[in-house]
This record gives structure tokens, C-alpha cells and sequence, in this order.
């Protein structure tokens, strides 16, 4: 490239208004801030001035770019909406800011930051019009790179969250076909006994199956509460009981019992919840079976919660019967060993008529 | 129409088993199973003595068809007739119950069906029931009236 010190005195037409020597139009001449005039009183509106930086910028000579329409600068790839803009501001004789991507002589591209505005004369009307022109491709690029970088997490994330949806409707399948599965298979398991119980013709045998069969329905009755409840790791093992009394009460026919409830709801933790429904079968069969055994009256269950514990009371104005032996100590073993698992405690105590079974459990439990 | 005990029931249920016991279970209840079928098409092709006063329906039956199906059959079929479904999967029933008036839920035990039983008995011969909902026996709007008086 030539650099002419003496650019300047070239254009004529910056005489028209600065006069030759002006330092302002020197300083313009030195800028690293490319700039260039047009004059709209030509044919074309062409450049009739660009300093160095402007040649600098687009690589071409002075000669190349004297007489030339801004528009040599323009390509393949410009956007047209944006050139539309320009031409737009031109005719209305309005200023314009706007990021074009431009060639350069030997064909590269860059980012130009234009601002375009006029020069007026004294009565308005439009001697020139002035731009200055900013390279700021390594801006752009980054925006660019920076959203093509979104648009690939998005994409990505896009995928990965539906595939994270898929596999949940999986499962959730396969957790409602097992839970069907435990249900008709515990609906199978007490259809099963209960037909075989009708066939035993030794009323001990018969009677000890009714309690086994008592004890596996309490289980069902766990897993269809556990299962018809929005969270199957919590249990409310208070309402369990009120529902277990009236079951026990209902299905051994005696009206002359009644059942007195006072709960309020216990969440407990659905790995005890076995254990501890099956506790309180044992209770609740044994009050109402020996402890209510030929004689009218009724159970009184509460369920509180208090300090980090929670108390299930159940108590009943019968004979005072502390445990059963009737099914050969099973029950007594069974509350031992399930309540040491679930961390509770069993008390029993014999009141002036009947008895009170107090189960308490840590709250946490 | 009056109906007097024993009751007349039908069972539609594709599990043996399952028909034996809740016949047995009926029956220690003092009413009467009239027949029993595991499709929808074993209902249609059911010809019974007399009417139904009482149905429960399995919700997944043989040949890929379902309670609510039979229910609609029921329905058209024997329109005295109460309509409880026993199911393991009592959220595939709608809100309205399709025209059915309950729902026992699997797995049930003994006490809850008898308990159940009873209520439905007090219910369709001499409603409403002297005995309170049992907890294991979800009813219909449609026996919204049985609830008031207990």
C-alpha cells in the first residue's frame, strides 16, 4: 500500500469546508479509526475521501476506492436487511449504526461497526454524507461462538432431559406393573389360604391358620395403603390401625364391640411399615379375641404425636389379658423381634378392667 | 325394585382362584353367586336364571377386556343391578366410576371383604346401611345417599 502524506490536498472537496492545512482534517487523514466521505451531489453518491486506517482496513489503494460506491465492500454473505437499512437511512438523510460484514480487497471478510451520518450545509441540505468504519469481527465471532455454544448445551440438555423422561415413564411403568403384581399375588396368596382353612376338619389346625391368614392380610393391607398413597417411602401407620380395628372388629361378626379412635395421622418410614402393621395386628387381634372374648365392650385407639416420639394406644375394658398364648407364643415373638427392628417399644398394662398397649415409636423412625 | 337376602351375584374375574374364594366368601355371607365369567365375552355370553342384584368386576380380564366394558354391559344388560369393581389397579377407574357404585381394592383381606359385604347388603336391601362405610370399601357418588344417615 502507498501512504501519501499528502492525502489530503487530493480531495478537493474537503477544501469546500476545511480549507487545506486544517489540522482537524489532518487529524481525520491520521486516525486509526477508518473513515471515508461521500458526496450525494455526484452520480452514484461515491467516496470522494477515505483516510489510511480505511484503507488499511479494506486493502484497497486510494485509487481503487476514490469514485467508488460504498457498496464495493459489499458480498455474497452481507446481509441484506441490513444493507436495506443503510440505503433507507441514506434517503431519509438519517444517521445509522450498524454491524456489516464487508470484503476486503483480496477477499477476506470482516465485521464493520458503520456509523453513518450527514453533513449539512447551511441551509440543511446534505453536502456529505461521513462514515466511520470499526473492525469488529473478533466480537461478533465471539457472540457467534458464544451462542453456538448455547444452542449446543441447549441441544444437548434437550436430549439428555428427554431421555431422562423416557426412563422415568419406564420405570414408573415397571413400578405400577410390580406393584399390580405384589397385589394380585398377596390377593392370591390369602385367596389360597382361606380356601384351604374351609378344608381342615382339626379346629386347632384351623384356628392357627386363621391367624397366619390374619397376619398376611395385615401385610396386604400395608402394601395397598403404602401403594394408594402419593409417597411410597412415607406411611401413615395410625390411620392403618383405625382401618385395621374396624376390619378385625367387622370381620369377627361381634356388634357388641365398638371402636372409640382418636388419631392423628403418624408418618412413619415405609421400610417399618411391615413391622409395625404387623405389631399392631397382633395387639388388635389379641384384644379384640381374648381380651373382648364372650363378653360386650370396646376399643379405645389413639395415636399422638409429641417430642420426637409417637404413641399408639390401644386399649380395651376387657378380661385384662396381658398376651395371648393361644397361638403358641408366636405373637409375643413376633412383637420382640419386630419392634426391636423398627426401634419401638411394646408395654403392656393391665388395667382395673381390661388392658392398655402402648407402641411407641421414634419419630424418625 | 325390593330385593331380600339372599342376594344374587355375579362374579366376572379371570383368576380361578379368586372365583372360588369370593364365592366362598359370599356364600359365608349368606347370599347366592349365579354365575361367573372372565371376559367381556363369557358376560355376553352368560345366560343366567335371573337377574343380578349384585356384580363385582375384575378391572384386567381375559382376552385383553376390562371392567369398565363389563361394566357398561352390565349396565345395559341388567340396570338393577349394583356394580362394584375389585381391583389392584382402582386408578384405571374414573372419577365417576363409569356407572358402578364402588370399588373394593386388591390385595383385600377376609375382614375387609366380609366388612364389605355386609355394607352393600345393608345397603341395596335396606338402605341406607345401619353399619358405617368400612374404610376398605371406596363408594360412588351414586351412594352419596347411603353415607347421610349413618
Amino acid at each position: 500500500m502507498v501512504l501519501q502524506k499528502d492525502d489530503w490536498h487530493l480531495t478537493e472537496l474537503l477544501h469546500h469546508e476545511h480549507g487545506r492545512g486544517d489540522p482537524f482534517a489532518a487529524a481525520v487523514r491520521a486516525t486509526r479509526m477508518a473513515m471515508c466521505i461521500t458526496n450525494p451531489a455526484l452520480p452514484d453518491n461515491p467516496i470522494v475521501f477515505c483516510n489510511e486506517a480505511f484503507q488499511r482496513l479494506t486493502g484497497y489503494d486510494r485509487e481503487e476506492i476514490i469514485g467508488q460506491n460504498c457498496r464495493f465492500l459489499q458480498g455474497p454473505d452481507t446481509d441484506k436487511a441490513g444493507i436495506d437499512k443503510v440505503r433507507k437511512c441514506i434517503a431519509e438523510g438519517s444517521d445509522v449504526a450498524i454491524d456489516l460484514l464487508n470484503y476486503r480487497k483480496d477477499g477476506t471478510t470482516f465485521w464493520n461497526a458503520l456509523y453513518l451520518s450527514t453533513v449539512r450545509g447551511e441551509n440543511g441540505e446534505i453536502k456529505f454524507y461521513f462514515a466511520s468504519q470499526l473492525d469488529v469481527t473478533s466480537r461478533i465471532e465471539a457472540k457467534a461462538a458464544v451462542e453456538e455454544q448455547r444452542d449446543v448445551v441447549e441441544r444437548e440438555v434437550a436430549r439428555r432431559t428427554a431421555q431422562l423422561e423416557e426412563a422415568l415413564a419406564a420405570k414408573t411403568l415397571l413400578l405400577h406393573e410390580v406393584d399390580h403384581r405384589v397385589k394380585n399375588n398377596l390377593t392370591m396368596i390369602g385367596a389360597l389360604l382361606r380356601l384351604q382353612s374351609r378344608q381342615l376338619d382339626n379346629p386347632e389346625m384351623a384356628r392357627k391358620l386363621e391367624i397366619m391368614m390374619e397376619r398376611i392380610d395385615a401385610l396386604a393391607t400395608v402394601h395397598r395403603r403404602l401403594y394408594q398413597s402419593n409417597d411410597v417411602t412415607r406411611f401413615d401407620i395410625a390411620g392403618f390401625a383405625e382401618t385395621l380395628a374396624s376390619d378385625v372388629i367387622a370381620s369377627s361378626g361381634r356388634s357388641d364391640i365398638t371402636l372409640e379412635s382418636a388419631i392423628e395421622p403418624i408418618d412413619i418410614s415405609s421400610e417399618f411399615a411391615s413391622s409395625l402393621g404387623l405389631i399392631l395386628n397382633e395387639i388388635l387381634t389379641n384384644a379384640i379375641k381374648h381380651g373382648l372374648d364372650g363378653r360386650r365392650g370396646s376399643i379405645r385407639l389413639s395415636a399422638v404425636k409429641s417430642n420426637g416420639t409417637s404413641v399408639i394406644t390401644v386399649e380395651d375394658d376387657g378380661h385384662g389379658i396381658v398376651l395371648g398364648k393361644s397361638d403358641g407364643g408366636l405373637g409375643k415373638t413376633l412383637i420382640t423381634r419386630l419392634s426391636k427392628q423398627a426401634d419401638a417399644k411394646v408395654a403392656w398394662v393391665r388395667l382395673d378392667q381390661g388392658t392398655r398397649v402402648t407402641l411407641t415409636m421414634a419419630s424418625s423412625a | 325394585m325390593a330385593k331380600a337376602k339372599p342376594l344374587k351375584i355375579l362374579i366376572v374375574e379371570d383368576e380361578p382362584l379368586l372365583v372360588m374364594d369370593v364365592e366362598m366368601m359370599v356364600e359365608d355371607s349368606g347370599h347366592q353367586v349365579i354365575g361367573d365369567a372372565a371376559s367381556l365375552g363369557e358376560v355376553e355370553a352368560l345366560t343366567l336364571a335371573s337377574e343380578p342384584d349384585l356384580v363385582f368386576v375384575d378391572m384386567q380380564l381375559a382376552k385383553g377386556s376390562n371392567g369398565l366394558d363389563v361394566s357398561a354391559l352390565v349396565q345395559r344388560r341388567w340396570p338393577e343391578a349394583f356394580i362394584v369393581y375389585v381391583t389392584a389397579n382402582p386408578r384405571m377407574i374414573p372419577e365417576d366410576f363409569a356407572g358402578g357404585h364402588g370399588v373394593i381394592a386388591k390385595p383385600f383381606s377376609r375382614t375387609g371383604f366380609l366388612a364389605a359385604m355386609r355394607y352393600l347388603e345393608e345397603g341395596i336391601i335396606a338402605p341406607p346401611p345401619s353399619i358405617a362405610r368400612p374404610v376398605d370399601f371406596v363408594g360412588a357418588r351414586a351412594l352419596d345417599a347411603w353415607q347421610v344417615a349413618t
